[in-house]
């Protein structure tokens, strides 16, 4: 309600401040009330909601570990989100990204307890099977021309199969307490992870904004045609957003497992649907009708602040599932409803 | 009885706006504008981009809400503002747009009938006979001959746009109603236009009205009975007789000044150069065994009639489509054209501006200055800079250079009107420095100002040295600007004409062809 509200000041306000411009001439200004509103709603939502459990839960939610749990827990989505998102700028939608996690998250632990490589070569090896995955996407998308999003539902479900087989269908655990200090490290007072994934948003943003093949890559996005016209190499740059996706859900995959001290297959599902769901909301972020890597970021500790706190009321996982739906929905349509306002008045 | 009611009748309105005002947010985009339409006649409004046209389609189409004292009656029975769409329909106006609207995969009967159809049975089963011969009796109607069940992806572009046309006459009873083309006949081939052009006349024959939006003035002129020019909102003609009106009488109203006549004369810049670029033997899927050459500083137009081969060439020659065979030099580089990509070519100096700029021009989610730099972004950046100096700075030069409007280098390329996206697609090669400029239909669907516009930053181009070939159906560009035309027949140039008239051009174009049916050989 409250946020409605603001919304709707906004955009009057941005309104007045352009008097005399027609509808169509109209450009939107970083630094207007209205286009602040549009590209920070969901960061000011996500204040809201922090302050709204710090007040009625003030004990729990405000204790260090609840908010190092908040940050701990976000960052695999944080690289989930930011793999699919790299194919989504291309015009793509890899579904696969959630299963290469889960197979590299998988790789890591069976090959350390059951084979008793160190930790080491298993994340190597992970990292190196989480590529050949990417690769596998790319070829079957790029040089094949199957539809990604069908592609990539086949490959994902096999990637799921191959990690529930070389686990038996069983968790794997057995990885040292030493290892997980490459997630959870405290830097600044906050896990490492979580600059990981600053970081790595932080370095797309830029290659996407401020790079020659960034820009490629928007237009590759934006209309393929006029990017193939314009001399760029189309195909590659699909090819390697493959690559990149799998690299970043292998990285992704096995930091989980480190943080878990091992992992089981099956629960790659349950990254499948917020992965996708933080994306989405990433549009709704920062520059609203794109996607977009600081977005991500936001929305995975938006919704992993959302779970949590939920949880500190004692309300069950399935709570956290209704909340991850409606946050998706009611973002996506609050912007929705701010542009039309905007745009149609 | 017809002649009768038009010739006694002037009073007899079928569609009368009156007093018609539109505010934006402090910007005038009508300000009283009358307009009457009468039974029985085609009238065309024309004004340029932002001359409110656009908007007084959307007031009649319920988009916008008029200022209160505007007034609407259809066929004297007012029409409740903002119309709804069942309210439309009840007057029997209907509107043609320029996407048409239809659903390639669907049949002309389906794409027709679609929000009307006929059910029958207790679990209202469309009854598919009784809709193919609804389909067939508006099409009948028009006096052509598309089979109902057609895919409506199998038909040529005319007849798509006439299916486009027949369903807005469905729900008009027969010799009444209003039907409203906005620049529905666009992107039509020029060859094409006549069949449309025939219908139009049937439904006016029929005693059916028909307001056409147009950019195309020689169109307007042939067709229409009547004029009504927007300049800012206001009518400047309010339902002139085209009878004895030119183009440019249209135009300089459209403008408020004098467009010049012809954009230059051949002779005046006959400063030529070395050839730049040589085209030996290149066949294409039409293309056969092309060759010619074209001199720095020269501006050669090549056509014919659609599909022989001469629209294929600036693809070909530029990598965008593949080459079967031949060889291309571009000053002292040759090219083997069967192995040449867009970025070989573009290395050379090879720049092409294609004609679809919706699909192959411009990214229209993008900005004007993304567009405009996006060729050079990798050779004028460093890999992890692009560079914002060099970038501001061409798309500053570029926009002030060619008039785009508005002039804000972050408006989206979708906000821009059709001829100020054209000259964006232009520009994005200007600052390239091409040795050889390829253009197909420059100026397709951009109004007279704009095309005005493009021509003369083309001729500006060529007087630095920068070759030109341009691929075009439009007689009055080529020979507006064009050194030399050459005229295509069968996938190879036939005939080359030098300072020749459009109605020399378009001669020679038919000639060519019909040196086709004489000699079948």
């Amino acid at each position: 309600m409250t946020t409605t509200n603001r919304d709707l000041t906004n955009s009057d306000d941005g309104a007045l401040n352009r008097p005399g411009e027609p509808a169509s001439t109209a450009h939107k200004r970083w630094w207007s009330p209205r286009t602040f509103g549009e590209r920070y709603l969901l960061a000011g939502v996500w204040v809201i909601i922090s302050a709204f459990f710090a007040i009625s839960r003030p004990a729990s939610f405000l204790q260090a570990g609840t908010i190092h749990s908040i940050f701990s827990s976000g960052d695999v989505y944080v690289f989930l989100g930011l793999a699919a998102l790299i194919t989504s700028v291309v015009g793509e939608l890899d579904l696969s990204v959630a299963f290469i996690a889960g197979l590299s998250a998988t790789i890591v632990p069976v090959l350390v307890s059951q084979n008793g490589l160190d930790v080491w070569t298993a994340s190597l090896i992970a990292l190196i099977a989480a590529v050949l995955a990417g690769l596998v996407n790319a070829v079957i998308v790029v040089v094949i021309r199957v539809d990604s999003l069908i592609a990539t539902l086949g490959t994902g479900t096999v990637f799921l199969g191959i990690a529930n087989g070389i686990s038996n269908n069983n968790p794997v655990g057995g990885l040292s307490p030493g290892f997980a200090l490459v997630a959870t490290y405290d830097v600044l007072g906050l896990p490492v992870a979580f600059w990981y994934g600053v970081i790595l948003a932080a370095a797309i943003t830029y290659l996407l904004a401020f790079t020659p093949l960034g820009r490629h890559i928007a237009f590759v996005g934006s209309n393929r045609e006029v990017a193939r016209l314009a001399g760029i190499r189309v195909n590659r740059i699909r090819f390697g957003t493959y690559l990149f996706a799998g690299l970043i859900a292998g990285i992704g995959g096995i930091l989980l497992s480190a943080q878990l001290g091992g992992f089981q297959a099956a629960a790659a599902t349950t990254y499948l649907l917020p992965t996708f769901a933080i994306l989405f909301l990433s549009a709704a972020v920062v520059r609203p009708g794109r996607f977009h890597p600081m977005g991500v970021l936001i929305a995975a500790y938006f919704i992993s602040t959302g779970t949590l706190g939920l949880q500190l009321f004692g309300l069950s996982y399935w709570t956290a599932q209704v909340f991850y739906g409606c946050a998706l929905v009611v973002a996506v349509a609050l912007v929705t409803l701010v542009r039309r306002k905007t745009t149609s008045a | 009885m017809l002649e009768q009611e038009v010739a006694d009748g002037a009073s007899v309105a079928r569609l009368s706006i009156r007093n018609l005002s539109k505010h934006f947010r402090g910007s005038t985009a009508l300000d009283g504008v009358n307009l009457t339409i009468r039974e029985g006649e085609i009238h065309a409004l024309v004004g340029q981009n932002g001359s409110g046209k656009s908007t007084l389609i959307k007031v009649l189409a319920g988009y916008h809400s008029p200022e209160p004292a505007a007034k609407v009656d259809v066929d004297g029975s007012p029409l409740h503002l903002p119309p709804r769409p069942s309210d439309l329909r009840a007057a029997g106006v209907s509107f043609v747009h320029q996407d048409l609207g239809l659903i390639d995969h669907f049949t002309v009967a389906e794409n027709i009938s679609v929000g009307h159809f006929e059910t029958s049975g207790p679990f209202r089963r469309i009854s598919w006979t009784k809709q193919n011969r609804i389909a067939a009796d508006v099409l009948n109607r028009l006096g052509v001959d598309i089979p109902p069940t057609a895919l409506v992806a199998t038909l040529p572009p005319s007849q798509r746009a006439i299916v486009a046309i027949a369903r807005g006459l469905l729900s008009q009873t027969q010799g009444r109603g209003v039907i409203i083309l906005d620049e529905a006949t666009r992107a039509l081939p020029k060859g094409s236009l006549d069949d449309v052009h025939d219908v139009l006349k049937r439904i006016k024959a029929d005693g059916g009205s028909v307001l056409m939006i147009s950019h195309n003035l020689e169109e307007v002129i042939t067709v229409a009975d009547r004029v009504t020019v927007l300049r800012d909102g206001h009518v400047m003609f309010a339902g002139e007789p085209t009878e004895g009106l030119s183009s440019g009488d249209i135009a300089r109203e459209m403008l408020g000044y004098e467009l010049e006549s012809a954009v230059h004369s051949g002779a005046d810049r006959a400063v030529k150069r070395a050839e730049v670029l040589r085209v030996k033997a290149v066949s294409g899927p039409t293309a056969t065994d092309v060759s010619f050459n074209v001199g720095g500083g020269e501006i050669v137009g090549i056509t014919g009639l659609a599909g022989s081969g001469f629209e294929e060439l600036p693809y070909l020659l530029t990598g965008a489509t593949h080459c079967h065979s031949g060889e291309i030099d571009v000053g002292d580089v040759t090219l083997d054209a069967s192995v040449l990509t867009v970025g070989r070519a573009l290395a050379a100096g090879l720049a092409l501006v294609p004609e679809r700029r919706e699909h192959e021009g411009l990214a229209f989610e993008m900005t004007v200055a993304d567009n405009l730099t996006l060729p050079r972004l990798r050779s004028k950046g460093r890999p992890w800079f692009v560079g914002n100096s060099w970038r501001r700075q061409e798309t500053t030069r570029t926009i002030t250079q060619l008039g785009v409007i508005p002039a804000h280098p972050e408006a989206l390329v979708r906000e821009l009107s059709g001829g100020n996206q054209q000259k964006v697609l232009l520009g994005k090669w200007l600052a390239g420095e091409p040795k050889v400029l390829l253009l197909h239909e420059p100026t397709q669907a951009v109004d007279v100002g704009a095309r005005h516009d493009i021509l003369a930053s083309i001729v500006a181009l060529a007087a630095t040295g920068v070759a030109i070939v341009i691929a075009s159906l439009e007689a009055a560009d080529l020979s507006a600007i064009c050194d030399r035309v050459l005229i295509f027949k069968e996938g190879s140039p036939v005939a080359t004409l030098e300072g020749a008239s459009s109605d020399e051009i378009i001669d020679s174009i038919y000639l060519a062809s019909a040196m086709d049916s004489t000699d079948p050989k």
